[in-house]
């Protein structure tokens, strides 16, 4: 756990931080790849809620570069099969997220991430 | 439309049609329930529903957990004389059966004994069907059941069989199936799970609030106030991918490395359906966008067990001191403990409301929205679910679990619009103005420790809201 299906949807909610508070940069990762079950529906439906670069972009940085710059039109089973271990496989369980614009850093422990906001964040 | 009768497990009577609805829209099942109220009456402990094929009646019976067994109907009657009349007409229904069956009778009721001599009397009063097939009280092929309906007697004694014969009504049919999916109650017993904690939910009803979220391969649920994750487990068992968040990291990990709901989960083998589970005030939730969710299934805090809190404090602080937090967080030192922000209590009849318009945007169209309220029995007033609505979320369910001096109300509410709404804004709402109706969930904890005397005079015991 962090998986890059959740990274994908988190986002800094730090008061006053709304702009370029997305995507939250993984540093000093511990990975580990753990096997999932392959639900192609389920990945279907999903796709309209990524945002795409910054998952290409993420997971990249994690090591993997089997997604296309580009979201296919065409959704073949090699393309699924990638998506899925991006998405569901590969689990951040140390290190942390930074914030790009206010630099908040969110630590994760044991696969947990800590998402809470210090008394002068929050509104 | 062929008929069927629904023997239902003696447990949370209020759950049972809700639940029956749901698991019927969840498989594409189309359940006809009696048009009369009588026979409707979800108290009752068998009810005649029409389905499309026997098919249908085997898939509920092996879903829902509060169907104790499912069986073809042949007929009914307030009496002996009216059920064999009854039955004569059904003989199409039957007749397949009389050449070469082995069979068992049975004479059963709800809530009462039938004595020997009688159960014999009554079978042998079906002679005329005559059934040619080998009697087997063994391993019969079909199994033939007559059910008396008694009145509940809970809470009298009586002499044995005294009554005997004074049934409500009786039916008759065919056995299909015996429910199965109660045997996942005891799959699901908290106290031989790899984790839990005091505000663990019991089996059962986790397993009902399971079923209300129409829990599926693929579905994606959410739990807010995850705690030891105890709706995880039932609704990735049915093959969900669930992400849970609580303020408290602690409840979510336990000791040790790996989570505790990552270890019960595990040996319910569900682990790799468990998605994240991650720390943070709902009420200052990172999410980056709405409609993510299929269902969100949760237990909120009730200020009893596991306090509402949300950040913030109850009183602000001077500006000297804020200046003083800030700097001593900006600055603070290696072996600095990790900070942990001050809380404030968060009233639960604003949680509520808060929680319904969350759902409204963190859930996909027709998502559900499935949580506990608890109640005051003797205020509640069913505006108190409705205080809480707002545009585009409806009430689909509310069943109560009563425990005598208070209860709680197991509510359902799908969201019906296709609009998008915004975030909430979690804004303390204003003081509700002294003509508006007060939800007798308000202010619940102060109610509870003083054991509602204003109320009943009842001596509370003070056990806990999650785990009665
Ligand atoms: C009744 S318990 C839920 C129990 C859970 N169903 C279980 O199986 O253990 C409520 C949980 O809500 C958490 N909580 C309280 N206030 C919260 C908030 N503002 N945001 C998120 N979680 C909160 C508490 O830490 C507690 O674990
Ligand atoms: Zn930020």
């Amino acid at each position: 756990m962090v998986r890059l299906i959740t990274h994908n949807l988190l986002a800094c909610h730090a008061k006053d931080c709304n702009t370029n508070n997305f995507p939250l940069a993984f540093k000093d990762v511990q990975l580990e790849i753990r096997e999932a079950e392959f639900n192609p529906e389920f990945l279907r439906g999903f796709l309209p809620k990524l945002e795409w670069t910054a998952l290409v972009d993420t997971a990249k940085q994690l090591g993997d570069t089997s997604l296309p710059v580009e979201q296919p039109e065409m959704l073949d089973d090699e393309f699924l099969k990638n998506l899925h271990h991006v998405l569901l496989e590969i689990h951040v369980e140390e290190g942390s997220m930074t914030c790009p614009n206010c630099g908040h850093v969110y630590p994760i422990l044991n696969g947990i991430p800590n998402m809470l906001l210090a008394e002068h964040e929050i509104g | 439309m062929p008929r069927y009768l629904v023997q239902f497990a003696q447990a949370h009577n209020d759950f049972r049609l809700p639940e029956l609805q749901s698991i019927g829209e969840l498989l594409g099942i189309s359940v006809t329930l009696p048009s009369d109220l009588e026979s409707r009456d979800p108290m009752r402990p068998v009810m005649v529903i029409d389905l499309e094929v026997e098919e249908h009646a085997r898939l509920l019976a092996r879903r829902c957990i509060l169907i104790k067994a499912v069986y073809e109907f042949y007929a009914q009657g307030f009496t002996y004389a009216e059920l064999h009349e009854a039955n004569k007409l059904s003989q199409p229904s039957w007749a397949r059966y009389i050449e070469d069956t082995s069979f068992r009778f049975l004479v059963t009721s709800s809530q009462h004994k039938i004595p020997q001599a009688r159960q014999k009397e009554v079978i042998e009063s079906f002679s005329y069907m005559g059934f040619l097939g080998k009697i087997d009280m063994k391993n019969p092929e079909i199994n033939l059941i007559c059910f008396e309906e008694y009145d509940d007697r809970h809470k009298t004694t009586r002499v044995r069989h005294e009554g005997d014969g004074e049934f409500r009504e009786v039916f008759f049919g065919r056995l299909l199936e015996e429910g199965s999916a109660r045997q996942l109650i005891a799959k699901f017993d908290v106290k031989k799970r790899a984790y839990y904690g005091n505000t663990s939910m019991e089996s059962e009803i986790s397993l009902l609030m399971a079923n209300q979220t129409l829990a599926s391969p693929g579905k994606f649920i959410y739990d807010p106030f995850m705690g030891t994750g105890s709706m995880s487990y039932p609704t990735s068992h049915f093959g969900a991918l669930i992400v849970g968040s609580d303020i408290d990291g602690r409840q979510m990990r336990g000791k040790g490395k790996t989570p505790g709901v990552i270890r019960a989960a595990t040996q319910y083998g569900t682990a790799s359906r468990i998605i994240d589970l991650a720390t943070f005030d709902v009420t200052h939730n990172p999410w980056r966008c709405g409609e993510l969710f299929d269902a969100i299934v949760t237990d909120p805090p009730y200020g009893v067990r596991a306090g509402a809190k949300r950040l913030g404090r109850k009183k602000e602080l001077p500006d000297y001191k804020k200046e003083l937090c800030l700097q001593h967080t900006l600055n603070g030192r290696p072996d600095d403990q990790p900070y942990i922000p001050p809380t404030k209590p968060y009233e639960l009849s604003h949680l509520a409301a808060d929680l319904v318009v969350l759902g409204r945007y963190l859930l996909k169209p027709n998502g559900r929205l499935v949580f506990f309220l608890p109640t005051v029995t003797d205020e509640y007033e069913e505006v108190d679910i409705h205080t809480m609505l707002c545009e585009g979320m409806e009430v689909i369910a509310n069943s109560l679990q009563d425990f005598g001096s208070w209860g709680r109300r197991l509510v359902t509410i799908r969201k019906t619009t296709l609009e998008k709404y915004p975030p909430p804004s979690f804004d303390p709402t204003p003081e509700i103005d002294a003509n508006s109706h007060i939800p007798a969930h308000k202010d619940f904890r102060e109610k509870y420790f003083q054991g509602f005397k204003s109320k009943t005079d009842e001596f509370n015991d003070g056990a806990s809201l999650s785990d009665p």
